[in-house]
């Protein structure tokens, strides 16, 4: 059946948890494609066939006289298959363009949640080579709005409560410079940040907020 | 408590008073233009001059703080400028991030309509058109130059198409909930049906939520521009 395949592809994008991504479809997604120019090697002759008996039926009315029936019949299979190709091919079109469009703005939020620079290789794996440059681009894109503004949109992602927080450190990270003091962060110790400094640390996975 | 209704009228207009006051500082307008914009589903106008004012405010507390801390106040007041700096600072990174991210779900969108497009900022439209440029060769690259040569627009279904039929945009039927400023009185909102449902003419009173049908979102903000009521909380709730 005509866009079943493409149909699937949707289907996936709504299986996955909200927010998260599954692996990029590669197989069913040229699979689509392919199906689509299978629509077009249809549908450039049909159309041929359905310019020929409309010339003929122009012909055929300048000399008073009417296509004979058996011609009429096939205009009008022609027309209603061509219709069928045409029709089939814009579902395929959107279904891969929502495929792609709806993993590209789980990629777009993935800017804001995790490092920017690397995305972390369980993630990596599931893009397909097209996406990782829109999430490099897009990273960029970002990057110099931030810049052009002066101000760090990426850090006090939830509404300050207090201004520490408390944090364990997951990974030996060693003296590093904050905005108000340096520290030593040790593995495994228990500290108190200013929230803005610590959520560098914590979307790379380094720390964890302790609440409670 | 136990207040005479005289004097819980007039203990509401001083109330009033406190509320406008309150309400004029650069804080409270941001916070309104924070929670509007995220509630509304379409790009509000940005605020330069209030972003700008509230820029300079966090600069000079900023200054003020650092002031304190090397000249050894008292740390609780120094915490307490600290926690009033950073929920400025939220409340502006929060502001900005809405309007960015409202800008990359509807970037085509945005782009065409020209009422939308004079709603960003001058950065915020370099943004978008970066935004628009990545997505254009993300596009291009996975499907579209895969595709027949007149099913290659990114806008249009295909070459058939009049108008632009593939352009996501938000969804404007949806129920408006607000909260007037003020008493307002009674009047009509709109003389088209769908208010007469329920509400065709509203009494609003201080504080009193009123919940609208909405078949498009902009007509009834526009409307409630255009009667000067100052829009204190604007809620949405998608059907």
């Amino acid at each position: 059946m005509y866009g079943r395949k493409g149909s699937e592809l949707v289907k996936e994008l709504t299986c996955a948890e909200p927010g998260q991504l599954l692996a990029f479809n590669d197989d069913l997604f040229s699979q689509v494609i392919e199906e689509c120019t299978g629509h077009l090697h249809n549908l450039a002759p049909l159309i041929r066939k359905i310019e020929e008996l409309k010339k003929l039926e122009e012909m055929k009315v300048q000399n008073n006289q009417q296509l004979e029936e058996s011609d009429k019949q096939a205009l009008k299979a022609h027309n209603s298959g061509a219709l069928i190709h045409h029709l089939s091919l814009l579902r395929n079109k959107r279904c891969l363009m929502t495929y792609l469009y709806n993993r590209a703005e789980i990629i777009r939020k993935l800017g804001w949640t995790v490092d920017k620079v690397a995305l972390p290789e369980e993630i990596e794996t599931k893009l397909s080579s097209s996406e990782k440059e829109y999430f490099k681009n897009h990273g960029a894109t970002l990057q110099s709005y931030i810049s052009e503004l002066d101000l760090e949109l990426a850090v006090d992602m939830v509404p300050p409560k207090d201004p520490l927080i408390k944090v364990r450190v997951l990974e030996e990270i060693g003296n590093v410079a904050l905005s108000d003091q340096s520290a030593h962060l040790a593995c495994q110790a228990i500290v108190f940040l200013k929230r803005t400094d610590a959520e560098q640390y914590i979307a790379q996975g380094s720390m964890e907020e302790l609440t409670g | 408590m136990d207040s005479g209704l005289g004097e819980g009228s007039s203990g509401y207009s001083t109330m009033d008073d406190y509320e406008s006051l309150i309400s004029t500082t650069d804080a409270e307008l941001l916070k309104r233009a924070w929670r509007n914009e995220k509630a509304a589903p379409q790009i509000l106008r940005y605020e330069a001059a209030l972003v700008q004012r509230s820029r300079e405010q966090i600069k000079l507390m900023e200054e003020t703080v650092e002031e304190f801390t090397s000249s050894g106040v008292d740390p609780l007041t120094v915490s307490l400028y600290q926690m009033d700096l950073d929920r400025t600072l939220f409340l502006l990174r929060s502001y900005l991030r809405v309007r960015l991210q409202k800008i990359e779900k509807y970037m085509f969108h945005i782009r065409k309509t020209t009422e939308l497009w004079n709603h960003l900022s001058r950065a915020e439209q370099n943004f978008a058109e970066r935004c628009i440029e990545d997505m254009e060769q993300h596009m291009q690259q996975s499907v579209l130059s895969k595709l027949p040569s007149s099913y290659k627009s990114h806008l249009k279904q295909s070459s058939s198409s009049e108008e632009d039929d593939m352009v996501p945009e938000p969804k404007l039927d949806t129920y408006v909930i607000c909260r007037s400023k003020k008493f307002l009185g009674a009047f009509q909102l709109d003389d088209r049906q769908f208010l007469s449902i329920q509400c065709h003419l509203l009494s609003w009173r201080m504080n009193s939520f009123i919940f609208l049908m909405s078949m498009n979102f902009w007509t009834v903000l526009k409307t409630l521009l255009t009667l000067k009521l100052m829009i204190y909380t604007l809620y949405l709730i998608s059907l």
